[in-house]
């Protein structure tokens, strides 16, 4: 109750206080006046009893803000008046809070970009009801544990039938359609599809927000769109269901669409069609992992139950389907499977940035050292007129934290810009990466961490500098050293940190530098230059199901005699451009597929069941001009021509890697060879040719065989289909992008009812194989380069300071005959020597740190000499221009002017 | 502190003898002092820095109130005066500070 009464006094006092304070004059002038009358009455003079009353009573002022003190919310006035006093300092000194501010706005910013990105992948709950409870199980190859790949139809159903711990299934299998809007003419649009199996969205927990998903009575002939395809295509109008969508070249109807956000996949899915049981169980035999499984844990049941009822199941699965056996299960959170890859590369940032924030605070904890000097007699002054020391520390807090705040805002828009920047450089990278935003959260976290940043780098500063050795520091006079030695001892640690922190971030920016420069100086093995490549997916119309299986399951299909044609056309029309060099059509453009690998035999040659795994080879359907259009070197033979048609003679074209490996000391050139491939006849060498990377740069040479495309068996297993129904153009010309544009308009002249779609050049396609590695090399080294700046600022700073404070010694020394280099060696020491230990250090710890990036060095090793010996090197570099520029100073200190300061 | 020579005041005990004094009457603080010095017979002395912080606390608690009027000498001063909440207090602080001095005269003459 006298609680409540006393805060309501309190509060009311809070609108009275002017008149307070005149009363309390008031009131203490009458006590002073009172007493002069009394000892007037002994006899004392005026004057005196004024001088005595006034001495008796001691400091006015003290007792003024005592009195007032009783009626305050204390810390908030002392808090304000902390503010007011930190706004003051700040205007008094503003390069020093400039300074301050563009260090922590620098630190904190890179921690909130990276930390947006930290949460938006690996943090966020993804936009399903109890995600935690969603599964994705994927394959595991014999012998290779870190693998992942689908599921194939069989092995789909064996699982949604025994297992224990899953409440729903659902499967689906990415495949790209070209579809054309009902009713809108000829514009015809490329989009990521995928076949669905019904249990989908109860797996996921969304129903569509308009219409329905599928039900097991529907055919192949619907379809559910996405919100997204739904706003494009229908301006997103309610009478959308039941309308057809032209897919390929037959007719749709839609059911369904589904809310906004509803994504499962990376690349986002525009267009769901029904994959029913029995379409899957036609493919039972089939061994293509082409679905994605998603699964609902029953609930209690965790991922590491999951895991072990599924490695119960993989041998049984083996049993019943060979193409299964030796393969292992693997069951991880959705989110992992989403985000598993980049939770490494993500941790290794914020690593990287909280040492930039350490580097950031060290320098401006440097900096509010520096000012010590000045702020050491205020605060020597404050404490004489009675402040306490943990008032003075406070104050220094509080400076401290509203520079950091200054400096959080400022992090937080550097780190919303620079998150504009990095989700343009890399659109999509997790599935509805949207999530990737400066939300709420990561404001928290900014604020959170800016104050903390505030509290750590100033809470050294304040205890050292509100040592309350009053007496001291008011007669130490300016030109002394002797006070501020442990001052200067810890700003030498603080640089002695800085200098190792971004010795470590250099040396990994370095060695992903190094990394990047070695891939790029792979030899492709052809030339990319000038090679512009375009795909075209054929239509369903241009090949049919053959009716029956192969004998390893696989769904036959045959191809028409018009899917040729159409090649030759586009070839031939691509060969007549003005600027086209030569054309040529392959499977997948070098460096951007995944190559088809082949088992194969040679005539004559029986193998050791042990030995069969190897014989395998990268096994590529090429047209005519190949390798004259990548210019690919003839090592012997002859190249594909005119004369090898479908009727002809077969022939295949091999590198020089499996002519080396396979036809040890004999001439392959009219040898046999025969792939694995269904109905493929043996071949006869006719070439041999460069080794080419058409996979990815790390990986080494690997055999290859070529065959001519128009001599692919007219059936063929489903197993190919994927590549084989992809046509892919590739041009050589003078101008790639003069090129690009024309090239729809090539194909419809053709045939307007095929989609264009991949339209770049080979060296895109290089460069995005490197796009990780160099994005995580550019961020490394930005922070890497930053944090060297925030260095440089550092040991600039220690060394000014300490030439201003040896100003008059220098001048006597200069007086007595020092030599330059004498001086230059006195003011030098000192910066060198703690370059020195913080290189040390920085070695040290780099050399245990730098494995954390190990996976992403390629011809590198994670303590490559020659980078830490560059690194090192241009950081010793760095470290001496920041000790010479103000030791420089000191030699042209004038002992004259040095010596007068003196006096 | 110049000529002023006097005992330290026990510690907590300044409220008490405060209220103690406005127990009679109203007084202004220079007479608070005054009248507590000649109490204590010049032992005790209670320095101005820390009367008028000390009033304006019991302010705060409720236990005193404050109004201008005139000083002896016909002067505008600021009266305190108990409240009940005040004198409830004195009570409080008297009773416990007597059983105190009991319990330390008690310990003091068992020897």
């Amino acid at each position: 109750m006298s609680f409540w009464k006393e805060i309501s006094r309190r509060t009311a006092h809070l609108g009275r206080r002017s008149k307070f304070d005149r009363e309390l004059e008031d009131e203490i002038q009458f006590h002073i006046d009172a007493r002069v009358e009394e000892l007037e009455k002994t006899g004392m003079p005026r004057a005196d009893a004024q001088n005595q009353a006034r001495r008796e009573f001691g400091s006015r002022v003290l007792t003024h803000e005592d009195s007032r003190a009783a009626w305050q919310f204390r810390w908030l006035e002392d808090f304000l008046s902390d503010l007011r006093h930190a706004w003051r300092s700040f205007r008094r000194s503003p390069a020093f809070s400039l300074t301050a501010i563009a260090c922590l706005t620098l630190g904190i910013g890179a921690n909130a970009l990276i930390f947006s990105l930290v949460n938006g992948i690996l943090l966020r709950s993804l936009p399903f009801p109890e995600a935690d409870r969603l599964v994705m199980v994927r394959f595991t190859p014999p012998q290779q544990p870190d693998q992942r790949l689908g599921a194939n139809s069989g092995s789909y159903f064996f699982i949604r039938r025994h297992n224990q711990v899953f409440e729903r299934m659902g499967a689906l299998r990415l495949s790209p359609f070209n579809i054309g809007a009902e009713g809108s003419g000829s514009s015809r649009e490329w989009v990521m599809g995928g076949w669905a199996t019904p249990g989908l969205p109860e797996t996921m927990g969304v129903s569509p927000m308009l219409g329905r998903w599928f039900s097991p009575q529907d055919t192949s002939l619907t379809a559910v769109i996405s919100h997204g395809l739904w706003q494009r295509a229908f301006g997103g109008n309610p009478d959308v269901l039941g309308k057809k969508l032209q897919i390929d070249l037959g007719d749709v109807t839609i059911v369904g669409v589904m809310p906004p956000g509803y994504q499962t996949l990376n690349p986002e899915i525009d267009l769901w069609r029904f994959q029913s049981d029995e379409n899957l169980a036609n493919a039972l035999r089939s061994p293509n992992r082409v679905f994605n499984m998603f699964a609902r844990l029953k609930p209690g049941v965790t991922i590491d139950q999951a895991q072990r009822d599924l490695e119960s199941l993989a041998g049984p699965l083996g049993e019943e389907l060979e193409m299964n056996r030796g393969w292992g299960l693997k069951v991880d959170s959705l989110r992992d499977a989403y985000a598993g890859h980049l939770r490494q590369p993500l941790l290794v940032f914020q690593g990287a940035v909280i040492i930039l924030l350490l580097i950031a605070c060290a320098n401006v904890a440097g900096l509010m050292l520096a000012q010590a000097t000045s702020r050491h007699k205020e605060l020597a002054l404050r404490s004489a007129l009675g402040s306490t020391r943990v008032r003075a520390i406070r104050q220094l807090l509080t400076e401290s934290v509203l520079l950091s705040l200054l400096g959080g805002i400022g992090g937080v828009a550097l780190g919303w810009a620079g998150l504009a920047v990095v989700t343009r450089m890399a659109p999509a990278i997790v599935p509805a990466s949207g999530a990737i935003t400066l939300n709420l959260t990561v404001l928290a976290f900014a604020l959170g961490l800016s104050i903390l940043t505030g509290v750590v780098f100033g809470s050294l500063p304040a205890l050292q500098t509100s040592r309350p050795d009053v007496m001291e520091v008011l007669r130490e006079s300016s030109r002394s050293t002797t006070a501020s030695s442990s001052r200067q001892r810890l700003r030498g640690a603080f640089v002695v940190a800085q200098v190792a922190l971004s010795l470590v971030l250099l040396i990994g920016a370095g060695l992903l530098t190094h990394s990047l420069l070695r891939l790029n100086m792979v030899k492709s093995g052809f030339d990319p230059e000038g090679l512009a490549t375009f795909q075209i997916p054929f239509p369903r119309t241009l090949y049919k199901n053959a009716g029956g299986n192969t004998p390893t399951g696989g769904l036959l299909v045959e191809m028409t005699p018009r899917l040729n044609v159409l090649i030759d056309q586009v070839q031939e029309r691509l060969r007549t451009l003005p600027g086209v060099e030569s054309a040529t059509v392959a499977m997948t453009p070098p460096l951007g597929g995944i190559p088809r690998r082949m088992n194969f035999t040679r005539a004559g040659h029986p193998l050791a069941s042990s030995e069969q795994e190897a014989w395998n080879a990268e096994w590529y359907p090429i047209s005519t001009d190949y390798f004259r259009t990548l210019k690919v070197p003839l090592t012997r033979g002859r190249e594909f021509g005119a004369e090898d048609l479908a009727t002809s003679r077969p022939v295949a074209i091999i590198n020089n890697t499996l002519a080396q490996r396979f036809f040890p000391n004999e001439d392959p050139i009219g040898k046999q060879i025969q792939s694995g491939h269904l109905y493929d006849p043996a071949r006869e060498i006719v070439g041999i040719v460069g080794d080419v990377r058409q996979d990815r740069f790390q990986l080494g040479p690997s055999p290859q065989m070529y065959l001519p495309r128009v001599q692919l068996p007219a059936r063929m297993d489903m197993t190919l289909s994927f590549e084989i129904l992809v046509g892919t153009f590739i041009m050589r010309t003078n101008s790639p992008a003069a090129l690009i544009p024309t090239l729809r308009q090539v194909v419809a002249d053709v045939d307007r009812n095929h989609a264009v779609t991949n339209v770049v050049t080979v060296e895109q396609y290089a460069s995005g194989q490197l796009q990780d590695l160099r994005h995580y090399a550019m961020l490394l080294s930005l922070f890497g380069g930053v944090s060297v700046l925030l260095s440089f600022v550092g040991l600039f700073g220690i060394m000014a300071n300490t030439v201003s404070q040896r100003t008059n010694e220098i001048g006597i020394r200069v007086a007595l005959g020092a030599t330059s280099r004498g001086v230059l060696a006195l003011i030098g020491r000192q910066g060198l020597a703690l370059v020195g230990i913080g290189m040390f250090l920085g070695l040290i710890a780099s050399v245990a740190l730098t494995r954390a990036i190990s996976r992403f060095l390629w011809g590198v090793t994670a303590t490559d000499p020659l980078t830490f010996l560059l690194v090192l090197l241009a950081m010793a570099a760095v470290a001496l221009l920041a000790c010479y520029l103000p030791a420089r100073r000191a030699l042209r200190i004038d002992p004259i002017i040095a010596l007068r300061l003196d006096s | 502190m110049g000529e002023r020579s006097g005992a330290e005041l026990l510690p907590g005990t300044l409220f008490m003898m405060i209220l103690q004094t406005l127990n009679a009457r109203p007084l202004h603080g220079y007479a608070i002092a005054k009248r507590i010095k000649q109490s204590s017979k010049g032992a005790l002395v209670i320095e101005e820095g820390s009367l008028y912080p000390a009033l304006n606390r019991m302010l705060v608690r409720g236990w005193l109130a404050a109004e201008w009027g005139t000083s002896e000498n016909n002067r505008r001063a600021r009266f305190y005066r108990l409240t009940p909440e005040g004198r409830k207090q004195l009570k409080k602080e008297s009773e416990a500070f007597d059983h105190l001095m009991r319990s330390i005269q008690l310990v003091m003459r068992t020897q």
